[in-house]
């Protein structure tokens, strides 16, 4: 199998995570606060946030919250952050985990505008700035394209944001393990970020980050092991980890936030990005073939295209069916940047690769494009 | 052909509006049923594939399967679910009757 689906959830996972994963649910369980046995070394959540706040220049990382991933991470912030003003500004490459929990209600009162992106997934950093007003509260930012792997200047955003007074919400999902974050350089304020993706951990987790000062009212209560006589929180002393956490899923996302580290996520951006240009330079070569995205403007591990005679849905059932490869087709529950793009009808097929993606599965990817290509093309 | 099962798809359509299903056959398909299923409409046959891909396209429908599977997906607008029976009893009746 050619698994170049990684934009979904990472396949295969380093052997580490597995392990990581396998021993949890071989434990007992991890205290999370709430048993006596404990012991004296770190629980695997507090290693966990300090990992992941060594990754993401987060110098605070009591700060970082665990969830199911990156989806209920967005709906907690949505309905709670509180914001100077109604208005929200996102981008038109945002995921639908972005634009429906805005659409739906979650958070009252809002008013929505679109800061639009080009043909290639890029935001202008001006076009952002131009519309903020005295009622802009809040400014979401799809790091990297899950459609076009564009990767929008994070810093720039970030400090236009802090100028203005306006928070900045930095969604990670695409970029974490693949790409560097710098929250306390950068000025985010809130960080999203999924297990599941670039982390190498599990599909159920992921989290995010609240800067110092940042408040927010939790639209989940419950249970969390500490002062239980407690039954009303006052002055916004409140708790944002309730119930159970998914310790086992965290003892994995652990794992592969460690091998992240000790690999290097700069280092594993430039393997990245060479093979993204092979497969940029490959499919270029083939008669047909569209790729939306230019292997110099677009770093990120994703990559969409199309070919001419097939919808997006068929090229990946002959890929998948034909020969064994996984890629993705469609929309990629982000609407919106398809209008840029021009493929709003039927989307396109994306490619994704990880940091675990061989260089000869991207050959036999573009050997069984040419033969599909060369098909089609009689 | 004998038809085992019509399944809802597992993987949820990529086009907005459209619900995919799979056709599950008694036997794999081959050059003769696929030639069957042109009536239906619009036909593309990738024969020259390892293994070869069609598409049948019709205004609210749409079949794609690979030669030598048991099974093809059948992806229908939702305005015209009625589609499917039209299909179902297309392939039971006609092809390789």
């Amino acid at each position: 199998m050619v698994y170049l689906n990684n934009a979904a959830t990472t396949y295969p996972k380093p052997q580490c995570v597995a392990e990581a994963h396998t021993a949890a649910l071989c434990s007992p369980p991890e205290g999370q606060f709430r048993s006596s046995g404990q012991g004296t070394g770190k629980d695997v959540f507090t290693c966990c946030r300090e990992n992941l706040g060594r990754l993401f220049g987060i110098g605070s990382p009591e700060r970082i919250y665990f969830t199911s991933g990156a989806t209920d991470s967005l709906n907690q912030l949505f309905h709670g952050l509180e914001r100077k003003g109604k208005k929200i500004l996102v981008t038109q490459t945002e995921h639908n985990s972005v634009f429906r929990p805005l659409l739906n209600g979650i958070a009252d009162g809002i008013e929505l505008e679109i800061v639009p992106c080009d043909k290639y997934g890029w935001v202008n950093p001006e076009a952002f700035e131009e519309r903020i007003t005295d009622e802009t509260g809040l400014f979401v930012l799809n790091h990297c394209s899950n459609v076009t792997g564009m990767v929008q200047e994070a810093a720039l955003f970030g400090e236009i944001a802090k100028r203005h007074g306006v928070l900045f919400l930095l969604d990670a999902s695409q970029s974490a393990g693949c790409i560097p974050v710098d929250c306390d350089e950068w000025y985010v304020d809130a960080l999203v970020f999924t297990g599941h993706k670039g982390l190498f951990g599990s599909q159920g987790t992921g989290g995010y980050f609240l800067r110092e000062g940042v408040k927010m009212k939790p639209y989940r209560y419950g249970g969390t092991g500490n002062d239980s006589n407690k039954l009303v929180y006052k002055d916004n002393e409140y708790e944002y980890e309730v119930g159970t956490l998914n310790g086992h899923g965290l003892r994995a996302l652990n794992a592969g936030t460690e091998y992240i580290l000790e690999r290097g996520v700069k280092k594993i951006e430039e393997e990245e990005q060479r093979l993204m240009e092979l497969l940029y330079n490959g499919l270029a070569e083939l008669n047909g073939v569209t790729v939306y995205g230019e292997k110099a403007r677009n770093k990120g591990p994703v990559l969409s295209m199309n070919i001419a005679g097939l919808r997006p849905s068929e090229l990946a059932y002959i890929l998948q069916n034909g020969y064994e490869t996984v890629v993705r087709a469609g929309l990629h529950c982000a609407p919106l940047i398809h209008q840029a793009l021009g493929t709003e009808r039927y989307g396109t097929v994306r490619v994704s690769i990880s940091a675990l993606t061989k260089r000869q599965e991207a050959e036999r990817f573009l050997e069984i494009m040419e033969e599909i290509a060369v098909a089609v093309g009689r | 052909m004998k038809i085992l099962e019509i399944t809802a798809s597992r993987e949820r359509c990529a086009e907005a509006g459209w619900y995919a299903y799979d056709f599950i056959l008694g036997q794999p398909m081959d050059d003769g049923f696929i030639e069957a299923l042109r009536p239906l409409g619009s036909f593309l046959y990738m024969k020259m594939l390892r293994k070869p891909f069609f598409k049948v396209e019709s205004e609210h429908f749409l079949l794609k399967g690979i030669r030598g599977d048991a099974f093809f997906r059948m992806a229908v607008h939702g305005d015209y679910p009625e589609e499917l029976k039209k299909v179902e009893k297309f392939v039971m009746d006609s092809v390789n009757a």
